[in-house]
């Protein structure tokens, strides 16, 4: 092209690119956290409906205390999820501090709080372990953390070849209690958790997690380290199954190893109804926390409800696909109305 | 000789190879600071892979940068940037899950209390950077997700000029932009405060118009490093493909016009008006438009990716409204998409899996395919776009931008169909392809078929179109027929010039 003709193509610029701001609810809602917190409520109101002392302290209690393990480490998991990677090494590594703490008790309030340290600590290192062969080795998550997660099952089994040991009265008793008669001390540390989670968001590595579940390449050409950031997720992620497994010898007061088992699908379940992406980049802990506590819930409103338990899996299968379904369906119609 | 002391960036000898492939052999080039350097090259001469060495993605395997003299070897963008290095890529990168301004502050956003990160007051500073470079009117606090491809493109160029405080490379600046003149600026402005930039276009005239030196990339070698006044096109284009060819533009005469292969009746979308055209079969209809003037909607909507609002489409004398591309398929319309990247390619099958796709079915021997299978099947439509047999087997995603296309090319015109939409064909590709893909046009339509093509480049559908359409603003604003197709009357239309509307040279019936 001539030089005048490039002037005359330039004039008009192009249309003004679409001024119109997702709303911030609608992303909200859209993104599953929203839908779950309903659900939850909707549960609620049913549990009540069937059973009378749905309402009182007591029972809420029991519920916390049920759904923290869960709750906590669906939390983990989040950070890995989000990073698009997966996780199993949360079994293993629940099923390990708990028959550590069984076998090593620590009395009072301190030995308590040395215990939660060791957990951490292990999960810990389970964690680096993750991260370094997945984030530097290059190795797929889910292959690298099956290994960990079948050793640290080994190491459990080693430790307490059966269900026992022995969990002090301090772990099982006040911390499944209440806090001035109503607060439940587990709900307060899923809720310390949740407000730890807040501040990370609000933190470089916060957005590069989202970033690099998003889009790697991106991220690395924006001057993200994709490494280290999946690296740190995995570690984040392996202190956090600790409390898990510190929340998980609380509420059974005993010592098993393979007390961790049950959890691995189940986390992922709770992962995915709290509106996370398993695909990565998109969702967050508060959800997964509400997810897991759905599905608690769940099962003591089938309970309540009269439901033999042989179908609690059935029916925790079916709200899962549902709330997964609704909620693409919720957010394709909001950004239909955006286009 | 010692270049060390120049003021600029010198590289002398990098040399990089992914394996078997040498990628760069002895490449040397020096980016004088305060000059506008043109990289020019075929698909595949190692341009990109100069650009990561530059941007510190990659690490030459041999050879030495220095920058203002001192020995520049970076290891990651971010020490690159430190340097002053910066970089706008041309797969654009920035990340679909953030703001405006997030994208261009990362990664590190501005903190507030606590030292947590203030959404206020990154948007603050984005906004300070997006006025600072003319960009005013994109609000920081959008989406990327939101943003059309065009407004991408600047803001993936605002951040590399917010970073590059002695060297800035531009690597297609101008794939995704209708309009120059605010990246022209910005380039002279840059160049004005002695940055020195390194400009990679397939786009001559561009070149022209900014840089006063240019290098050549052949091969992953570079040829030679000639002045843009003194060398002709045809010396330009001699040193990129290593031996002289082109002739001036020969319009094919006007073929006779068939029967109306698609015919397209006020076809209306959300972004598009009241569209109304024919097209013959043997007939190759350009439509040319500035950006976001609906033809991604018009084509899209034909294939039922997009929503129709009203009108009627008839394909060989049937109806035709798919909700889905195999629909379309079905009745005789396949579309080559706008990104090869995100919406064409599957990057870890061969070549030949992505060719033979859509065919899968005819491949399969009672139900099963081999790769040697695919490799028959795709042969022949990967020789109607002169695509080399040995290419076939290779994961598609590590070839070239331009044999990609073409095998995105050979895979539409291997479903069968009579009617081909073609979005931007030869976006970020090379001449050398342009010319096959033009050629494969041509020969599609000699054989009946019928081709809607959108071109974001003018001189080809100068070059290639029996007609032409101008959209603007969603609807048809002018038409032109054979001879009528002229660069200057058309930009006039492309901008909504009221002297330049003009209807069919045939008037259709009245609806």
């Amino acid at each position: 092209m001539s030089a005048d003709v490039t002037a005359l193509a330039s004039r008009p610029a192009d249309p003004p690119a679409s001024a119109a701001r997702r709303p911030r609810w609608g992303r909200r809602l859209a993104n599953g956290a929203g839908i779950v917190t309903l659900l939850y409520l909707i549960l609620y109101a049913l549990y009540g409906l069937w059973d009378r002392g749905a309402f009182s302290a007591y029972a809420f209690t029991n519920l916390v205390n049920n759904a923290a393990p869960l709750a906590i480490a669906a939390a983990g998991e989040t950070l890995v999820v989000l990073s698009r990677g997966f996780d199993l090494s949360v079994a293993g590594v629940m099923s390990l501090t708990n028959v550590v703490m069984a076998t090593y008790p620590m009395e009072g309030p301190q030995g308590a709080l040395l215990s939660l340290l060791m957990c951490m600590a292990i999960g810990g290192v389970v964690g680096c372990v993750n991260g370094a062969a997945v984030a530097y080795l290059r190795l797929q998550s889910i292959a690298a953390t099956l290994g960990t997660m079948i050793i640290c099952r080994g190491l459990s089994l080693v430790i307490l070849d059966a269900p026992g040991g022995t969990v002090t009265d301090f772990v099982s008793n006040t911390l499944t209690d209440q806090l001035f008669g109503v607060i439940p001390v587990s709900g307060l540390i899923v809720a310390a958790l949740a407000g730890l989670w807040g501040l990370v968001r609000r933190t470089d590595f916060g957005v590069a997690l989202y970033t690099v579940g998003t889009d790697e390449t991106a991220a690395a050409l924006s001057g993200v380290s994709v490494a280290r950031t999946r690296f740190l997720a995995f570690v984040g992620a392996g202190l956090v199954y600790g409390v898990a497994g510190f929340m998980l010898t609380a509420q059974t007061a005993t010592g098993n190893p393979n007390g961790g088992n049950p959890f691995l699908m189940l986390t992922f379940a709770a992962v995915a109804l709290g509106g996370t992406s398993l695909s990565g980049g998109r969702g967050g802990m508060i959800g997964s926390i509400v997810g897991a506590a759905t599905l608690m819930l769940l099962q003591k409103v089938l309970f309540s409800g009269g439901v033999s338990s042989f179908y609690t899996g059935i029916f925790q299968g079916v709200v899962l696909v549902v709330a997964i379904v609704f909620s693409r369906a919720l957010s394709r119609l909001l950004d239909g109305r955006r286009r | 000789m010692g270049s060390a002391g120049r003021p600029g960036l010198t590289v002398e000898g990098a040399t990089k190879s992914y394996g078997a492939t040498v990628a760069l052999e002895h490449v040397s080039l020096h980016l004088a600071a305060g000059e506008v350097h043109a990289l020019l090259g075929e698909n595949g001469a190692g341009k990109s892979t100069l650009v990561k060495i530059l941007s510190g993605v990659v690490q030459p395997d041999t050879g030495a940068m220095t920058l203002d003299g001192a020995p520049y070897r970076p290891h990651t963008i971010l020490q690159a940037r430190a340097a002053g290095v910066a970089t706008a890529f041309q797969e654009l990168s920035l990340p679909a899950n953030l703001t405006v301004a997030e994208s261009l502050l990362m990664p590190r956003l501005s903190k507030g209390a606590g030292g947590l990160i203030s959404a206020r007051k990154t948007e603050r500073t984005a906004a300070a950077i997006l006025r600072r470079h003319g960009l005013a009117s994109i609000d920081p606090g959008q989406a990327i997700d939101d943003l059309p491809l065009a407004e991408r493109q600047r803001l993936e160029i605002v951040r590399a000029l917010h970073h590059a405080s002695k060297v800035l490379v531009l690597d297609e600046p101008t794939a995704a932009l209708a309009e120059v003149d605010w990246l022209f600026d910005r380039i002279r402005d840059a160049a004005q405060a002695g940055i020195a930039i390194l400009y990679i276009s397939h786009r001559l005239a561009e070149v022209r118009s900014l840089c006063k030196l240019a290098t050549v990339l052949r091969n992953g070698q570079s040829v030679a490093t000639v002045a843009v006044d003194g060398a002709s096109d045809d010396r330009i284009f001699e040193l990129m493909v290593g031996h002289g060819k082109r002739a001036g533009i020969q319009r094919r005469p006007a073929a006779p016009r068939g029967a109306a292969r698609l015919e397209v009746r006020n076809l209306a979308t959300a972004r598009l008006g009241d569209v109304s055209f024919q097209v013959a079969a043997g007939e190759i209809l350009g439509v040319a438009a500035l950006d976001g003037q609906g033809q991604r909607s018009l084509f899209y909507s034909l294939v039922g990716l997009e929503a129709r609002s009203g009108g009627t489409v008839t394909v060989a004398g049937r109806d035709s409204s798919p909700t889905r591309p195999e629909g379309a398929l079905k009745d005789g319309l396949a579309l080559l998409p706008e990104e090869r990247k995100t919406e064409g390619i599957l990057t870890s099958l061969s070549a030949a899996g992505n060719i033979v796709l859509p065919i899968m079915p005819q491949v399969s021997r009672s139900g099963f395919v081999w790769p040697s299978l695919e490799r028959q099947a795709a042969a022949e439509p990967a020789r109607a776009v002169d695509m080399s047999p040995r290419y076939l087997e290779f994961r598609i995603g590590d070839l070239s931008g331009g044999n990609q296309q073409k095998a995105l090319l050979a895979r539409t015109m291997a479903t069968g169909a009579k009617t081909l939409l073609l979005y931007d064909p030869t976006r970020g590709v090379d001449v050398g392809t342009k010319e096959t893909i033009y050629a494969a046009i041509r020969v599609f339509t000699e054989g009946g078929g019928a081709v809607l093509i959108y071109s974001s480049e003018l001189p080809e559908l100068v070059r290639i179109a029996d007609r032409c359409l101008v959209l603007y603003g969603g609807s048809i604003f002018a038409e032109f027929e054979g001879d009528d197709i002229d660069e200057r009357a058309m930009v006039a239309a492309l901008t909504g010039h009221p002297g330049a509307a003009r209807g069919p040279a045939s008037p259709e019936p009245a609806s």
